[in-house]
């Protein structure tokens, strides 16, 4: 029931071991391939010494026979090896990405506390791949470690001091060229945010771009973008001329190291201790060696990266739950009472006693604190500090947060609207097998069904990411539709309405206060509001403005109390 | 997809492009050739070396003793050291000019995008702005940065090597080229498939992204609806698209360079064969035989890197269109000599509007605004109000009618005066990334810090602003402090106090700010229009309390015109609407 605590280290364990037969098998392959291509230039030696140099056609066509099988292997060895190896690496990145995402929607929340969307996603994509990218390099390692091997088992056999000069020469040129890269890394860190920051500052001028010209303010940006992309300009110069010199010396230190190792290969053959196929091929050798040791360096680079990643996965997935329920069981069909009784959702707050009556609807008129911690104690977001709720008699902290969710549905006035058609939207929280006509009542409570009618495909338009194609007003009308259709279909017994008609104009805000009326009468709803137009209906206003409190009707209110009055008509 | 069928934003031609591009080498020629030159020698010295190996073995065949290897490998160092340095020089100047240039691409790109006209970025969505210039930018960047400087040295390695093996003997050369109609096939396969596959695979990646974002942050919401198991499953079916996309592309480029290795066996096998044929006959040494080989070995790797950057290539050119197709939107037409407004007086005449034709949303609005007066749109969604004040402010052209602002057309004005006489906040809420400072001074580049406090005053955010940890150095914006809802608009506002434009059109929304934050954002509205003449489309009844005059729409037509008291006294629409809002007949009065 509650997620389970874990370390990064687990995580990474649990990765590699689940994908451990394909892991065995790509690296079996790859090696196989590695091998191969440690053996094309030995193989090209050979030609030259027993083909070439001889002028025996039989022996050349039987080498360039075995050349052919070696590239056939390496080959087929590649493309099998690779697939094995790419599966296992994203297949391990996308059960990675389920856990992330099983745990943001597990009942006790908390998961996206003090995280940003945005940086949840990164951890669930970004984090993701690169921990399951472990399982494409290290088949790769395994490989590299074989054609390590097979390469010097070929040029000791060639040659014992050649061998052994480009073997124990090589690590130290690598190192040399680590040295040489040093700087580079050095720099190319805050280079590469100055370059990130012009095409941050770009698309962030663009994307206010009506904001800008509503002020007339386009000189004044070109300006200041203009200033950031000649920064950005000068970053990114300095960092290639680093680029440059590094690449450079690299190219000289292995050309300088090829010269060494021709100098004491020639010097050898021409001692008549190695034959002249045995030179080409340690010269071939030499420079092939370079690459499976590079290949350590970047399955190295991943570790740390995938280690870094796989912690911060386990901090999502080990989050601590933001509630936790009990056993108790509400009634199927329970009238809907409400009782709040000395309730906290904070601890220095004023305590909330509020009684709601089975079937009434009730106008909270609440200070911004109150009401938002009222509603996260009530759609059991966040424990309450102090006191309890009720419903029928049922303390909500004791039953299981999803089932107190379901009796006690809040809509918050910043809910959001998921991709899908306005339909889908309506119709998200309704059993599949629900009538047409519950959603088609809730639209036309919510007004929703004129937002449908000026949508290009009226409700079955697509909505872009989180509503972004819909103004405010009709979002919050498509909201309020989806929250009333589910009360309306499965018997909701309370249903919890925060502002819910900021954003509509006053003609629609009139309509939609008839609407609620309607669809909600007989069944329990609390709407947190300051709107007269929604006030106006209700059928008992109550005021928590701190530690102020007062009850009664609109009417009465208005006319009896200044305070009231201030607080919803000016 | 509708998203495709809005993509209205030119996309330039090869022709353009390449235009353009000549255009823009043309301030650094020298450089560039310069670049070129040291590229190309560079890649011809270091095709040295694979003679300079095979006259090693020609100096040991012919037993001349282990001295005389002593003269080649000195050449070798020499061209070691000399490759290593026009290395150096050849990718710094390539990286100077291609920066360079794409600096300037991207400067100009802003600074037409900027300019394109409200009207046409509304029609196309900023989406597609947007990509072009995040994703495609940094596409063409990378191109710039990585892509193009290993293909030109890739290419050049091949051709060079080429020339090499020819000058060895031709008929390596002919040997080598037994590859090159497999490489070009397998070439052409590739790039048939690899585009569309990519594309699709990039699809896929962002339908799972944006899935992530929604189910992660409407999570309050899915858990208030019970829909965590939908919404899990629709998370599994993005990550398994992804999956099954990154599968079929590592089996697309498995083949790919499985097609590759048989090219590589075919061209390595004759140019050997071609080898031991030419020093049978005695026209070739061994050493040039092994020189030969050694070559084609060796051009393995550029070979595979050429044909694989191909791809690169494509892509970088279909962004580069859609960059040069922006940047090069000429800019809108001026008038010659605009007419200036010679007060604050906002007059409409027979205004009407429509965006399908036949279909006018708004029609025959007179309208008249003296300087100063406060005027404020009330009605129903669809009723004109947001479309009245576009026309307003100039976003859009009006279908039938006039919009005059001190006595000159907004058409007379042209873009530059009428930015300078009105200023529009609309709904759309947006914070500069950046020091809080620099967001305002968007609206007055040369505004000191004093002034800033002083339009921050003036809407009620100096208070917050100085409780932030650095005040108004603090970053906000997109991956800065966080501002509500409230406080962005305070800032929008803040921002029109800037601007101090003698006209402003407050389409603002309160949508989002609480009923609590309308009422701020009421005041802070009121007081950023004080001396200026306000149209503004009331949200609540209470902002057209307070104006000066309200304007009743419906169905885009004015319908009822005069002071609150005058309309609540009438008793027509505007008054029942008053009465369902305070829900008494005595009115009460509003407080201001």
């Amino acid at each position: 029931m509650t997620p389970q605590v874990i370390t990064g280290r687990a995580v990474l364990l649990d990765s590699i071991r689940h994908h451990r037969r394909q892991l065995v098998t790509a690296s079996v392959l790859l090696c196989g391939h590695q091998g191969g291509e440690a053996l094309v230039p030995v193989l090209v030696g050979v030609v030259i010494d027993r083909a070439v140099g001889t002028g025996d056609t039989a022996s050349l066509l039987f080498w360039l026979a075995v050349l052919g099988l070696d590239f056939l292997l390496l080959s087929l060895c590649y493309r099998f090896g690779a697939r094995k190896a790419w599966q296992a690496d994203v297949r391990a990145d996308q059960r990675m990405r389920h856990a992330v995402a099983d745990r943001v929607l597990h009942p006790g929340g908390g998961a996206e506390a003090g995280r940003l969307p945005g940086a949840l996603t990164s951890i669930a994509v970004a984090d993701a791949k690169r921990v399951g990218v472990l399982n494409f390099v290290l088949p790769l390692g395994v490989a590299g470690l074989a054609a390590l091997v097979v390469a010097t088992v070929s040029l000791l056999w060639i040659s014992l001091p050649l061998g052994l000069l480009i073997l124990l020469g090589s690590p130290p040129l690598l190192y040399v060229v680590h040295l040489l890269g040093k700087p580079l890394e050095r720099r190319s860190g805050p280079e590469q945010e100055r370059a990130a920051q012009a095409s941050g500052v770009a698309a962030d001028l663009v994307a206010g771009v009506r904001v800008l010209k509503g002020i007339g303010a386009e000189p004044a940006a070109v300006r200041r973008y203009t200033a950031t992309s000649r920064d950005a300009l000068g970053a990114t110069l300095r960092a290639t001329g680093a680029q440059a010199r590094y690449s450079g010396s690299v190219l000289a230190v292995n050309g300088l190291f090829l010269a060494l190792v021709a100098l004491v290969g020639g010097r050898l053959a021409a001692e008549g201790s190695i034959t002249v196929g045995g030179l080409v091929s340690a010269v071939g050798l030499a420079q092939f060696l370079l690459g499976p040791l590079e290949i350590f360096g970047y399955v190295n680079a991943r570790f740390a990266q995938a280690r870094a990643s796989a912690a911060r996965i386990a901090e999502v997935r080990s989050a601590a739950p933001a509630v936790t329920g009990g056993r108790d069981v509400l009634p199927a069909d329970g009238p809907g009472r409400l009782t709040l009784r000395g309730l906290r959702s904070t601890a220095g707050q004023d305590p909330v006693d509020l009684d709601i009556a089975a079937g009434e609807t009730v106008g909270l008129v609440a200070d911004p604190a109150t009401a938002t911690g009222l509603l996260a104690v009530l759609g059991r977001e966040q424990e309450p500090a102090a006191g309890t709720v009720e419903l029928d008699g049922i303390d909500l902290t004791r039953v299981a947060p999803a089932a107190a969710r379901a009796a006690v549905l809040v809509a918050t006035h910043d809910a959001r609207l998921f991709s899908g058609t306005v339909l889908d939207n309506i119709r998200a929280g309704l059993p599949p097998d629900t009538g047409g006509d519950v959603a088609e009542r809730a639209m036309r409570a919510a007004q929703a069904d004129q937002v449908a009618e000026a949508l290009p495909d009226g409700e079955h338009t697509e909505i872009a990411e989180q509503g972004s194609s819909l103004s405010g007003g009709q979002r919050q009308r498509v909201a309020l539709a989806r929250a009333l259709a589910v009360g309306a279909a499965t018997r909701a017994p309370v249903l919890v309405l925060h502002d819910p008609t900021t954003a509509v104009d006053t003609v629609t805000e009139a309509r939609i206060a008839a609407g609620l009326r309607a669809i909600r009468g007989g069944r329990t709803t609390l709407v947190l509001t300051s709107s007269p137009a929604l006030l106006a209906t209700v059928d008992r206003v109550v005021v928590l403005d701190g530690a102020r409190r007062a009850e009664g009707s609109h009417a009465e209110l208005l006319r009896a109390d200044a305070g009231y009055r201030e607080l919803v008509l000016s | 997809m509708s998203r495709a069928s809005r993509e209205l934003l030119p996309v330039a031609t090869g022709t353009r492009i390449r235009t353009v591009l000549t255009g823009l080498l043309r301030p650094h020629r020298a450089r560039a050739l310069a670049a070129l030159a040291a590229l190309v020698a560079g890649a011809a010295s270091g095709l040295l070396t694979a003679p300079l190996l095979g006259r090693i073995v020609d100096v040991v065949a012919s037993r001349q003793g282990a001295d005389a290897v002593t003269g080649p490998v000195l050449l070798l160092v020499v061209v070691a050291l000399v490759q290593g340095v026009l290395a150096v020089l050849g990718a710094a100047l390539v990286a100077r000019v291609g920066e360079s240039m794409l600096a300037e691409l991207r400067e100009r790109f802003v600074a037409r995008a900027l300019g394109l006209p409200l009207e046409r970025i509304e029609e196309a969505g900023s989406g597609d702005l947007t990509s072009r210039v995040t994703a495609d930018v940094q596409q063409v960047g990378e191109a710039v940065r990585d892509a193009v400087p290993r293909f030109a040295q890739a290419a050049l390695i091949i051709a060079l090597t080429l020339v090499g093996m020819a000058v060895l003997d031709w008929r390596f050369l002919v040997a080598a080229l037994l590859a090159v109609p497999i490489q070009i096939a397998t070439a052409r396969w590739y790039l048939r498939r690899s585009g569309p596959i990519y594309a699709e695979q990039r699809r896929a990646g962002g339908a799972q992204q944006q899935q992530l974002l929604d189910t992660v942050g409407g999570a309050g919401t899915v858990r208030a609806f019970g829909l965590a198991d939908t919404h899990s499953a629709k998370v599994r079916t993005r990550s398994e698209d992804v999956v099954r996309l990154a599968l079929d592309v590592v089996r697309f480029q498995t083949r790919f360079f499985g097609r590759l290795n048989g090219a590589e066996f075919i061209g390595v096998a004759a140019v050997l064969a071609v080898g031991f044929w030419l020093v049978e006959d005695g026209t070739a040494t061994i050493g040039t035989a092994s020189a030969a080989a050694l070559y084609f070995i060796n051009l393995f790797g550029p070979i595979n890197q050429v044909l694989f950057l191909l791809d690169i290539a494509q892509s970088a050119t279909a962004s580069l269109a859609r960059i040069v197709g922006v940047a090069d939107v000429a800019p809108e037409e001026r008038p010659a000599t605009p007419a200036r407004p010679v007060d604050a007086t906002v007059v409409t005449k027979d205004l009407g509007h429509s965006y399908v034709d036949g279909h006018p949303v708004l029609d025959g609005v007179d309208l008249r605004l003296e300087p100063g007066a406060r005027v404020a749109l009330v009605g129903a969604s669809g009723a004109g109000k947001t479309t009245l004040a576009k026309l307003v402010a100039g976003v859009h052209r009006p279908t039938t009618g006039v919009v005059r602002i001190g006595g000159a057309t907004l058409e007379d004005q042209g873009q530059d005066v009428v930015r300078e006489t009105v200023a529009l906040i609309t709904q759309e809420v947006h914070v500069f990334a950046g020091p809080l400072a620099e967001d305002l001074r968007l609206a007055r580049p040369d505004a000191t810090d004093e002034q800033l406090r002083a339009a921050l005053g003036v809407v009620e955010a100096l208070e917050w602003v100085d409780a932030l940890d650095q005040g108004l150095a603090t970053v906000v914006g997109s991956g800065g402090y966080e501002l509500t809802v409230v406080q962005a608009q305070q800032l929008a506002l803040a921002r029109l106090v800037l601007a101090d434009r003698p006209v402003a059109v407050l389409d603002e929304a309160t949508a989002e700010a609480g009923s609590a934050g309308s009422r701020v954002l009421e005041r802070a509205a009121l007081s950023a229009l004080a001396g200026r003449t306000g149209l503004m489309v009331a949200h609540r009844l209470t902002q057209a309390a307070t104006a000066d005059q309200v304007v009743v729409l419906d169905a885009g037509r004015i319908v009822e015109q005069g002071t609150h008291a005058d309309l609540v006294a009438a008793g027509g629409r505007y008054a029942a609407l008053w009465s369902a809002w305070s829900d008494e007949r005595d009115e009460p009065q509003p407080s201001s």
